[in-house]
């Protein structure tokens, strides 16, 4: 008979009743004949009951009451909204005019524009203070553009003029193809979205004085965060799913 | 429908304020995390298939939405180390509310260990997912599952052994 190699995860994997017939009848048979072996699975078992009752008896205090509400009317918000939006959304998901062209047209939500108006209002109302023209214009370069192409999330991109980190992919229910970033240059912070229709373009920016390097206030985020959320961005595509979907939009 | 994923949710949140807590290791910061991540399910409740564990999908949402809020927050010079991050962030300063509560020998060995080998631990053996459903939650293959979580239950009977 070939020698089975009881690793831990083997003898885990029995303890826990994941392994497969044979493989388990091996282990069970492995145990009769060595009490060592029959004490590290006893181990993993005794480990799990442990972690159970600590989960069980200790550390969570009960959810506090706000939490309960804010999550509660969180939910009625999203049934009311369900319930109004279904019947126009479901029209526009089927007209090929909304499909293609502007993905702002797909962005059905009264709330998203909220958001980029805001945004808009809050370069115009900081215009004077720093060179925002410029570093608007520098989340367009060419070398951005074609970092977002290439870049995992999560990852920092030292550029000429400054820095930029991409936050997080997504893939909006249009469709299309969507990144959250940041850039940190010499002109100031900015915040920002890009989504890909043929090339990369810029659909929100959040910006803030290079005096406040390193911090982008949470209205900025919150307002990324809105967009994305009003645009039917799913859950951010990760690893594999990520750099599928930037092959593709690079073609 | 979200009016069917809003009566399970709320019915999850213990369980989900205390991965949160395992993630984060501050009860405020946890309670944040737990919201924007209902907010996030509620949003793409079309995204979950009825059928499939609801837990298991609200946990991916959740750390998923850790790790966000990492990269969101985080100074310059990050790396990808996201475990190495939550050590920091768990680092005093930011009110470690867990050393209010009275530990026990068990919760105290957990808490000993490194960030991603708690985090299994707690799916595997407080929330009973499968390797493989606690694989899709970590977004890591299955044998990653299985090393980190021998490594963490190896640990925890040698520590609480020796006490």
């Amino acid at each position: 008979m070939s020698q089975l190699h009881l690793s831990d995860e083997i003898l885990m994997a029995f303890a826990d009743g994941e392994l497969d017939e044979p493989v388990a009848a091996a282990v069970a048979k492995a145990m009769v004949d060595s009490p060592g072996i029959a004490k590290r699975v006893v181990d993993f078992q005794q480990s799990r009951r442990l972690t159970r009752s600590a989960f069980a008896n200790g550390s969570a205090s009960p959810v506090p009451p706000e939490l309960y509400a804010a999550v509660s009317a969180q939910i009625r918000a999203f049934e009311a909204t369900n319930r109004q939006a279904a019947e126009p959304r479901f029209r526009e998901a089927r007209s090929p005019r909304f499909g293609r062209g502007s993905p702002y047209l797909n962005v059905a939500l009264a709330a998203s524009v909220a958001a980029i108006a805001v945004a808009t209002g809050y370069f115009a109302g900081r215009q004077s203070a720093w060179d925002n023209d410029s570093l608007i214009a520098q989340l367009d370069h060419p070398l951005i553009r074609s970092e977002l192409s290439r870049v995992a999330s999560g990852r920092d991109v030292e550029l000429p003029d400054g820095r930029m980190r991409v936050i997080s992919t997504y893939r909006l229910q249009d469709g299309s193809l969507c990144r959250e970033f940041r850039l940190q240059a010499s002109s100031g912070a900015a915040n920002a979205i890009a989504c890909h229709q043929g090339r990369w373009n810029v659909a929100l920016a959040v910006t803030s004085p290079a005096n406040d390097a390193g911090y982008i206030p949470s209205d900025g985020t919150d307002l990324t965060a809105t967009y994305l959320q009003n645009a039917g961005a799913g859950e951010p595509l990760v690893e594999d799913a990520e750099a599928k979907a930037l092959a593709e939009a690079a073609r | 429908m979200p009016a069917a994923i809003g009566h399970e949710l709320v019915a999850l949140l213990p369980r989900l304020r205390r991965f949160a807590l395992v993630l984060c290791r501050s009860q405020p910061l946890a309670d944040d995390l737990v919201q924007g991540a209902c907010e996030r399910a509620l949003a793409n409740a079309g995204s979950w298939t009825p059928g499939t564990r609801f837990d298991a999908w609200m946990f991916r949402i959740l750390r998923n939405h850790w790790i966000d809020h990492l990269r969101r927050t985080k100074a310059e010079g990050m790396t990808e180390d996201v475990a190495t991050q939550t050590q920091l962030i768990g680092d005093p300063g930011e009110g470690p509310i867990l050393s209010k509560l009275v530990l026990s020998e068990v919760q105290q060995a957990i808490e000993s260990l490194p960030q991603e080998q708690r985090e299994v631990l707690v799916l595997v053996c407080a929330e009973d997912l499968s390797y493989r459903e606690a694989a899709d939650v970590l977004n890591v293959p299955i044998g990653t599952v299985m090393s980190r979580l021998a490594r963490a239950r190896k640990r925890l009977v040698e520590l609480t052994a020796a006490a």
